[in-house]
């Protein structure tokens, strides 16, 4: 285990104030914050930013990291300190007020937010040593994580593994995180954005009997090659030769249950939408109707690179006496 | 491995008490409280004993407590950011579908 920096990630000085502490914190959060940032690597840093925060804006949690790395740099200056590997010595926390506090309420999000670093040191499986001698019964977090699908689950329903880190204790006692597959049912139906429920699945409850929590797996798709989606409805661009936009046709288009036939009426514009009642995610509740699949038509011009094709254009000009900028006309003054 | 679990989509099959959604989402009642005193959160129900939340709110309440907690953000200021937050994922589907 890495041992953490958790001042140069919050960028200040070991001896700053509280109120820096604080400044540099809630600038940073603001900035990283994945609901508001548009940043890619967002989410990982507002994780170790949120982690770092949640250390050094509590005085408690600061003095014994503090201690624990004063004891690293005496140790290192010693030569005894082992390369990058970070264990904390047994009871390094003894005597701090967070020490087995138990659960708290302004806790962090999902325990599986923390680096395992966080998680030794402050987690809830660090927490549940000291817990294990108290009689209180407390139910399991309920625990919360992302899992992406594909659109084609959505149709027909999936199984997915899902691999998780949750808290737990090792032989020795220490807090670490261990990896944990879940087989999940996806349900026919489900779309982006919806959350499933598993009753039971979050963490362990603390004391005889107590209940385990819930989690929560929040759905995304994996972005399709063909079809963009919006709640229930799927879009679809389908290309056409000028001749089918402009005669009409019948051209066949992809859905994600199969092939159809789509008629194509005659003078369809480029950006026209046929919707196919029905086609877009299906039902999985008499609350909420299937979706329905947007074709929408774009014209594609074939290349005018040979003589023939460089001819019929030609013939296609002479034939229509077609402005298509007669709207912009008398537009200068 | 092989397990067997109820699963619920949260949004569809599920009301939520004030004790679950304050499980789901860290945030201490009184917070949820306040919540629905400003009306970030509309359950149904008259008392907080009765209240019962639509699964949709959720994913709203969710977003009030990281904001709460980790930005610091006063329950005004909350909501007026999930606002702003909902109208900005409206926007990027009107993109999306335009696209």
């Amino acid at each position: 285990m890495k041992f953490k920096d958790y001042y140069e990630t919050l960028g200040v000085a070991r001896d700053a104030s509280p109120d820096d502490v604080k400044r540099a914190y809630r600038k940073l959060a603001r900035q990283y914050h994945p609901d508001v940032s548009k940043a890619t690597d967002a989410e990982a840093r507002f994780k170790e930013i949120s982690e770092a925060g949640e250390v050094l804006r509590d005085p408690e949690k600061r003095a014994a990291y503090d201690a624990l790395g004063t004891r690293r740099d005496q140790e290192r200056a010693a030569g005894r300190a082992a390369g990058e590997d970070f264990q904390p010595p047994p009871g390094w926390d003894a005597g701090y007020e967070f020490s087995g506090r138990g659960d708290a309420a302004d806790d962090g999000f999902g325990a599986q937010d923390h680096s395992d670093f966080f998680e030794a040191l402050f987690g809830r499986a660090a927490r549940a040593q000291g817990a294990r001698h108290a009689s209180a019964r407390m139910p399991g977090q309920d625990h919360h994580a992302k899992v992406l699908v594909d659109l084609e689950d959505a149709f027909r329903g999936a199984q997915r593994s899902i691999s998780l880190r949750m808290p737990a204790l090792d032989e020795q006692g220490h807090g670490v995180l261990k990896e944990r597959t879940l087989d999940v049912n996806i349900p026919k139906g489900i779309r982006e954005g919806q959350h499933l429920r598993l009753v039971g699945q979050g963490g362990p409850g603390v004391g005889d009997g107590a209940p385990a929590g819930d989690l929560f797996l929040e759905i995304a798709f994996n972005p399709h090659r063909l079809y963009r989606v919006d709640g229930r409805d799927l879009y679809l661009d389908l290309p056409l030769a000028p001749w089918e936009a402009a005669l009409g046709a019948s051209v066949s288009a992809p859905t994600p249950e199969g092939e159809v036939e789509l008629t194509i009426p005659p003078g369809s514009a480029a950006g026209r939408k046929l919707r196919l009642k029905g086609r877009g995610i299906p039902s999985n509740s008499a609350a909420s109707p299937a979706g329905d699949l947007y074709v929408v038509l774009a014209i594609a011009l074939p290349p005018a690179d040979t003589a023939a094709a460089k001819q019929a254009y030609q013939t296609f000009a002479k034939a229509c006496d077609f402005n298509p900028r007669a709207a912009l006309q008398g537009g200068t003054p | 491995m092989s397990h067997s679990f109820a699963i619920d989509i949260v949004e569809e099959d599920v009301q939520l008490t004030l004790g679950q959604l304050c499980r789901a989402t860290r945030a201490p009642e009184g917070q949820v409280h306040t919540w629905v005193v400003e009306g970030v959160l509309v359950p149904e129900g008259a008392t907080p004993a009765e209240w019962r939340f639509h699964g949709a709110a959720l994913r709203r309440a969710r977003l009030a407590a990281t904001l709460t907690r980790e930005l610091e953000i006063n329950t005004p200021g909350v909501a007026l950011a999930l606002d702003l937050i909902e109208e900005i994922e409206s926007l990027k589907a009107t993109l999306r579908r335009l696209r």
